[in-house]
């Protein structure tokens, strides 16, 4: 075994032996996926609503209105009639959601043409699909009171346009795709966070954890290359970044497919192909992260100072992200250029099911491979110097 | 043998070691006796080739560890100020980390190691997590690791810190019984009472100089006082300032 693979085989399993380790390690990358799914079908609920399904609401003094019942009954709609003193008190106990009032003098009042007021009860402190109700219920209201109206200037030979100079028409171009698909844009985040995480705490244990725990000192004494030793400690740190990031495919594979996509009119669909080319796309990236997070730690001489210094770093990896999307940064070969940024952009287009292409993966896996090594070699050249020790 | 000539070393303003020499010699046990902060630390690290001395040279059997650190590592078992062992492996597994980086065959490995959980007593805790262990076992766990290669040279960082009587007692014998097999032992103390039960010979360092290159019984003689605490007091110039 050479002294790279020694080295490797040590701290893997060392920290495999450590709980809080691995739950710091992996937590987000099974988790993340089923949370973001979640959100998802949340966000396309409160989009979209239940639009088949009926709405529902209690009526109090129904027999005062037999024609408005009769109209509201043959709408999409399931209708409670409540003979009740106090309707308001049913709503702020949550007996109901929505309670609809006819006064007694309607059906008087409409006779003679007069004005009738109807008072919707409901609690907006509440979520639920009571919003949706009560938006539906006021639509069809005004419907059936429109109608009435027009009617009524129609049997007065009025042109009943007359009374309605100006209307308004509203296309709100935000489709429920479009939200839901920026919601789909935060997925790249995740990869990063989740490559990084994988190896947050390895790069500390294998670099402060042995200063401070005194174990560095005689380690440099064995006889193995400061290469092999750096070497060995960054492969089991992007192993664990490797181990996060296949557990998140694998989380993601399995949950994505409960978001009703479909209902918004897309055909998302993460197939084997999409999983395997995120994860090679994604490899360089789990290196570069290693290197740089055994780099940062290595200055630290404590646990938590390392954490002081890697929680920074990990910050770092997202900024490109933030920055491209309020730029709205398209696939360019320049993108390719920076780490993280271009698996992420990558990663988006497979997801959007769009092909990537080649050169331009090829270009994002070289350069991420390039600033790996350059960290690698000032990782070693930091263990070169005797201020490791102190 | 470890040869060890007008080695200096600054850190920043302070210096640690000034053109320190001494050498000390197969089958014997050589101590480096100085109070805290005398540059003892500073020079085991020169010779564990983890530290490069400003100027001077040191050798451990003829070998230059500046030049050469990779054989001098070879050559040399450390135990190391505090042990240092990981907390999640156990016993066995810390020793078996150090044999293979020392390029020993499985085979051969596992002997070795079988022997020294013998020789050292640990059968009963080496099979544990290293994690609570006691400082006498940490010690013995510590001092295996140091010796899996079986080397020539064995050096000792105040080995016997935050020791009990029974763990300083069994410490002294393995120390001993490597000495009867003929290996240079150097041993880094600020106790003089633990000098004088174990060592042959005896280096006083002070601010970074050697003070007393000499046997035990020279030692005595040049204080001309009884208590060896004076002596040392005496020689290691401690008693200049209050």
């Amino acid at each position: 075994m050479s002294g790279f693979s020694i080295v490797f085989v040590k701290e893997f399993i060392d920290n495999l032996r450590d709980r809080r380790t691995l739950f710091s390690s992996f937590s987000i990358a099974v988790i993340g996926p089923i949370f973001f799914v979640a959100a998802m079908v949340f966000v396309l609920d409160r989009a979209l609503g239940e639009s088949d399904d009926a709405i529902t609401f209690a009526v109090v003094g129904a027999p005062f209105a037999p024609q408005l019942m009769n109209y509201l009954e043959r709408q999409n709609t399931q209708i409670t009639t409540l003979v009740s003193e106090d309707p308001q008190q049913s709503v702020t106990q949550g007996e109901h959601s929505l309670v609809l009032v006819i006064q007694p003098s309607y059906s008087k009042r409409y006779q003679q043409g007069n004005t009738n007021t109807l008072t919707l009860i409901h609690d907006s402190s509440e979520l639920s699909s009571t919003r949706r109700n009560l938006a539906q219920l006021r639509r069809y209201i005004n419907e059936y009171a429109n109608t009435t109206g027009r009617l009524r200037l129609w049997m007065r030979g009025i042109d009943p346009n007359i009374s309605n100079p100006i209307r308004t028409q509203e296309l709100d171009v935000a489709s429920p795709a479009a939200r839901a698909l920026s919601l789909l844009a935060s997925l790249p985040y995740f990869l990063v966070l989740v490559v990084f995480m994988g190896g947050f705490y390895l790069a500390i244990d294998t670099t402060a954890g042995e200063r401070e725990h005194g174990s560095m000192e005689p380690l440099l004494i064995q006889p193995i290359s400061r290469t092999q030793l750096v070497l060995g400690k960054m492969s089991a740190t992007a192993a664990f970044g490797m181990i996060s990031l296949v557990i998140f495919l694998i989380s993601l594979y399995f949950s994505l497919p409960f978001v009703p996509f479909e209902r918004i009119g897309m055909a998302l669909d993460i197939g084997l192909g999409q999983i395997m080319s995120i994860l090679i796309i994604s490899a360089p990236l789990v290196l570069f992260a290693a290197a740089l997070l055994t780099l940062v730690a290595s200055f630290a001489k404590s646990y938590k100072e390392a954490q002081t210094y890697l929680a920074f770093v990990i910050l770092v990896p997202t900024l490109p992200l933030i920055v491209a999307q309020l730029m709205n940064v398209e696939t360019s070969l320049v993108v390719m250029l920076v780490p993280s940024l271009s698996q992420a952009i990558l990663m988006a287009d497979l997801i959007k099911g769009e092909t990537i292409v080649l050169y331009q993966a090829l270009i994002s896996m070289l350069t991420t491979l390039v600033y790996t090594t350059g960290l690698t070699t000032l990782a070693v050249g930091l263990y070169r110097r005797e201020r490791i020790l102190g | 043998m470890i040869d060890v000539q007008k080695i200096t070393k600054n850190y920043g303003a302070v210096e640690a070691v000034k053109e320190v020499s001494f050498s000390a010699a197969d089958g014997r046990i050589t101590a480096l006796l100085g109070p805290n902060g005398a540059g003892k630390s500073t020079s085991l690290r020169i010779l564990s080739t983890v530290a490069r001395p400003d100027s001077g040279n040191a050798w451990v059997a003829g070998v230059d560890v500046v030049y050469d650190p990779m054989t001098v590592r070879q050559r040399i078992g450390v135990l190391p100020h505090n042990s240092g062992l990981y907390s999640r492996l156990t016993g066995i597994e810390n020793i078996r980390y150090y044999g293979r980086l020392q390029g020993i065959e499985t085979q051969q490995l596992e002997e070795r190691i079988a022997l020294l959980v013998e020789q050292l007593a640990m059968g009963e805790f080496c099979s544990r997590r290293t994690a609570g262990f006691s400082q006498g076992q940490q010690i013995k766990i510590a001092l295996a690791r140091a010796l899996i290669h079986d080397p020539q040279h064995i050096i000792l960082d105040e080995p016997t810190n935050g020791l009990d009587v029974m763990a300083t007692r069994a410490l002294r014998e393995i120390v001993l019984n490597l000495r009867s097999q003929g290996k240079c032992i150097l041993f880094s103390s600020h106790i003089m009472q633990e000098v004088d039960a174990l060592c042959d010979h005896v280096i006083v360092i002070s601010s970074g100089l050697v003070r007393f290159d000499g046997s035990i019984s020279d030692f005595r003689a040049l204080a001309g006082t009884a208590s060896l605490e004076d002596a040392f007091v005496q020689i290691a110039g401690l008693g200049e300032t209050p």
